[in-house]
């Protein structure tokens, strides 16, 4: 029995120790030099196709692999040229785009014309799946002409050009080979890095391309790290283990000002954080009086300087200052509770409830303070809190069943009006729970409209109804809020991107 | 606890054939199983919500998320969809993320090593500490070892471990600089995120110890063991450790099922890639094929580990493989 109860343990323990060694895992990180930098951003990229996906911590790392056919000015956030070196417009549904030429691949082979359309047309292909085909639907077909790259849209596109900064292009002889499937695990661009290593979920490192058309970047190796927990993302800036971490919350971001070797690195972004209305079946927010009462209930200065600490800037309507459209002589809505109280005893609403809706990914702290500065005026808040799928099925649903306000912030990776207003407000679109034939007819001509100028006027308008109408209110202009050890030299875009030959180590 | 105790000492006295027939019928209850987990798991997470909402960019129209959904194949009746998934899970297909675009089965190999290694290390770290405590504090019972032990112990199982995890992460990481806080850069990455999960299950083996340690203090044959001058290293390692393995094994192998089936808290704060925050991502984004896939991973751990402690039960103690002889000890 003795024995047999030795050999049992001897079993456990051998079993124990061979699963430890069997599994072996490989040490991700490689040596730190000196122009080496790692990053912490909150999630692992999903994928690094870049036809496929385009959400930011995603975007932030194949955005290096491969070149765009615009970029935007870092400083000016104006559209410039990249692979495409100029452009026009031979008709209204036509864009012709001149090509740099001398650029490569990585594997040698040089980039066209050809390049260009297919990374459009993969884009447009249903089969293919791509998650962005949204930003791109309004292109009828893109083709290669003798050089240049042809695009033509199904109307008149004004932001088209906005959303072609955000397309990178791709080796087509490459991708066909080897198949969309292999080319997500083992991409060749033409941008400033290479792919070295992957390591599933964990970290990605790219290295300087040598072949690169640009000036050759200062920083020959990144890592990107997925640290999902922001308390973590701290804890490595803190304990040095890495030189920048994204997505911090105004909390995370004092600790590490009061760390003499680290630094904040921020910049306005073009997320707007706002609360939209239900005026369609929100009960009392159908009526406009409600809707101002509320604008003016909310401290909006408190909510920046105590909840946001500074990473906020006040706006005075839907659009931040850095969107197409934006009008800085809107009036705004200002802080008077007792105007509030006011239009409230006008309305008749003064106790009634109003139902929340939000979801975890909007922070609490903000939606707590609203349902506070309601309460201050006579109105209760009820929040209904739940996760973010479950959030957006009931808000984008056509029965407009799911309350009377609720919080969210809106950024269309497209620095223009069009992307705010016209899927938040104009009739029938999922997240519009409002409508007004005025109002649709404005945005719809506007996002049809080529000239400048005319568009412009047309915003104005839309903003003066939307301001008298108040469908939504704009709370303040988003900070993007980066963590750096102080050898790290780079100012970040609007854009929310970490294009990492704009960095510099010292 | 005392409730898995009592419960392992039941089956102890129950009788366990092991015979083939015996196991047969234990792979086939946990086919059922696995089944009825599946389904529930597969209607669940459609009620749940819409993955194509969440894909998309934030401007998209409602006809660019059918078009997600079409291309998805979420479009299909529900019943129509369930057929497919259960023909294709038949022949080891479980289906494609739809985030990362790869099958999901492979996102699952890819994460285990890590899940397993930091599993294996916590399970070792708590066996060891939980029995080493759990013995001294039955030996000890009423002298000050047990009220010094027992409050750490708690203390260890009552701090949650995202607070444990970034207390570990303030003191070595960032206050001493000893070890790495996030990611895995060597043996040394596996320190801290071991000990946060030991430090849970540590407190459980070592209560389930005491008790089955006190249980065996009672006995006629450690008073004659006693009687006979046996030194206490003597009686713990010969007498009391033999019969008072089977509910200490229960409750570990229960700790290594759960383990196995990732530790989410733990590995979201110290960026494990292992299977928890996989569940996590993949549940926050309604990836129906992961999700799936991953709880049908982790329910066949904890039938198979279930499964090997109760066979490994005969080889600790003939009784239960002799069958119906066995009474309490």
């Amino acid at each position: 029995m003795n024995r047999r109860r030795f050999r049992a343990a001897l079993l456990l323990a051998a079993a124990l120790a061979l699963g430890a060694a069997s599994c072996g895992i490989e040490p991700a990180s490689a040596g730190r030099g000196s122009d080496t930098i790692t990053i912490d951003t909150a999630n692992y990229p999903s994928t690094l196709d870049p036809g496929k996906q385009y959400d930011t911590d995603t975007y932030s790392v194949y955005r290096n692999i491969f070149d765009q056919l615009l970029r935007r000015d870092p400083k000016t956030n104006a559209i410039k040229g990249w692979l495409a070196t100029s452009w026009h417009q031979t008709d209204p549904l036509t864009w012709r785009f001149t090509m740099r030429k001398g650029v490569t691949f990585s594997d040698g082979s040089p980039l066209t014309a050809e390049d260009a359309s297919y990374s459009i047309s993969r884009i447009l292909d249903k089969k293919f799946g791509s998650q962005q085909y949204a930003n791109f639907s309004v292109i009828d077909k893109a083709t290669a002409d003798g050089g240049d790259l042809v695009v033509h849209t199904s109307v008149p596109s004004p932001t088209l050009l906005s959303y072609l900064t955000t397309l990178s292009v791709v080796p087509k002889a490459y991708v066909e080979r080897v198949g969309n499937k292999q080319f997500a695990v083992k991409p060749i661009g033409s941008g400033p890095y290479v792919l070295q290593s992957a390591t599933a979920g964990s970290e990605v490192v790219l290295t300087a391309n040598p072949k690169w058309w640009g000036p050759a970047p200062q920083i020959r190796t990144a890592v990107f790290r997925a640290v999902p927990n922001v308390a973590s993302r701290v804890a490595d800036l803190q304990s040095r283990k890495v030189d920048l971490a994204t997505t911090l919350t105004p909390d995370a971001a004092d600790q590490i000002r009061r760390d003499p070797t680290l630094q904040i690195l921020s910049t306005p972004t073009e997320r707007v954080a706002y609360l939209a209305y239900n005026t369609i079946k929100g009960g009392p927010t159908n009526d406009p009086r409600v809707r101002k009462a509320i604008a003016e209930a909310i401290d909006y200065n408190a909510i920046i300087q105590n909840l946001e600490r500074g990473y906020a800037k006040p706006i005075n309507s839907m659009a931040t200052p850095l969107a197409f459209g934006y009008d800085k002589s809107l009036p705004g809505d200002r802080h008077d509770p007792a105007d509030a109280k006011r239009l409230l005893q006008q309305a008749n609403a003064v106790g009634a409830t109003l139902v929340m809706a939000t979801s975890p990914s909007f922070d609490p702290q903000v939606v707590q303070a609203i349902q506070g500065d309601l309460a201050a005026v006579g109105l209760r808040v009820e929040i209904q809190n739940s996760d973010q799928a479950t959030y957006l099925k009931k808000v984008q649903d056509p029965s407009h069943d799911w309350g009377s306000i609720r919080f969210g912030r809106w950024s269309c990776s497209c620095q223009d009006s069009d992307g705010v207003i016209y899927p938040l407000f104009h009739t029938g679109e999922i997240w519009s729970s409002y409508s007004n034939p005025d109002f649709d007819k404005i945005v719809e001509q506007a996002r049809e409209t080529i000239d400048p100028a005319k568009r412009i006027s047309l915003y104005r308008q839309a903003f003066e109804l939307l301001g008298k109408d108040r469908p939504g209110i704009g709370l303040f202009q988003a900070y993007a809020v980066y963590g750096a050890n102080s050898r790290l030299i780079w100012t970040p875009d609007a854009s929310e991107s970490l294009f990492l030959d704009q960095m510099k180590v010292s | 606890m005392t409730a898995l105790a009592v419960s392992a000492r039941r089956r102890r006295t129950r009788s366990l054939p092991a015979t083939p027939r015996y196991v047969a019928g234990r792979l086939a209850q946990a086919v059922l199983a696995l089944f009825g987990v599946t389904t529930i798991v597969f209607f669940a997470l459609r009620l749940s919500g819409d993955p194509a909402r969440l894909l998309v960019p934030e401007g998209a129209t409602a006809a660019d998320i059918q078009r997600v959904r079409d291309q998805l194949g979420l479009s299909d009746s529900l019943w129509h969809q369930y057929v497919s998934f259960l023909g294709n899970a038949v022949h080891g297909d479980l289906g494609y993320s739809y985030v990362q675009n790869r099958p999901a089965t492979a996102l699952i190999a890819e994460r285990l090593p890590y899940t397993a290694n930091l599993a294996v290390a916590a399970l070792i770290l708590s066996v060891v500490f939980g029995v080493t405590i759990g013995v001294i504090t039955a030996l000890k019972r009423g002298k000050w070892q047990e009220r010094v032990l027992m409050p750490i112990v708690l203390i260890g199982q009552a701090m949650p471990a995202f607070w444990t995890g970034l207390l570990l992460v303030l003191v070595f990481s960032v206050a001493l600089r000893w070890l790495p806080s996030t990611g895995y850069d060597g043996p040394a990455s596996l320190v801290l995120p071991a000990i946060t999960l030991a430090s849970l299950s540590a407190a459980a083996i070592a209560r389930v110890t005491r008790g089955a340690v006190l249980e065996q203090l009672s006995q006629d044959y450690v008073r004659t063991a006693k009687a006979k001058g046996a030194s206490t290293t003597r009686l713990v390692l010969r007498h009391l450790a033999r019969n008072s393995t089977i509910p200490v094994l229960t409750v570990a192998a229960l700790e290594l099922a759960n383990l196995l089936g990732g530790a989410v808290v733990t590995e979201v704060i110290f960026a494990w890639p292992g299977i928890g925050q996989l569940t996590i991502q993949s549940v926050s984004a309604r990836d129906f094929p992961v999700v799936q896939a991953i709880v049908l991973f982790a329910s066949a751990v904890y039938i198979v580990v279930n499964l090997l402690t109760d066979l490994l039960y005969g080889v600790i103690d003939r009784r239960v493989t002799a069958g119906g002889r066995g009474g309490a000890a």
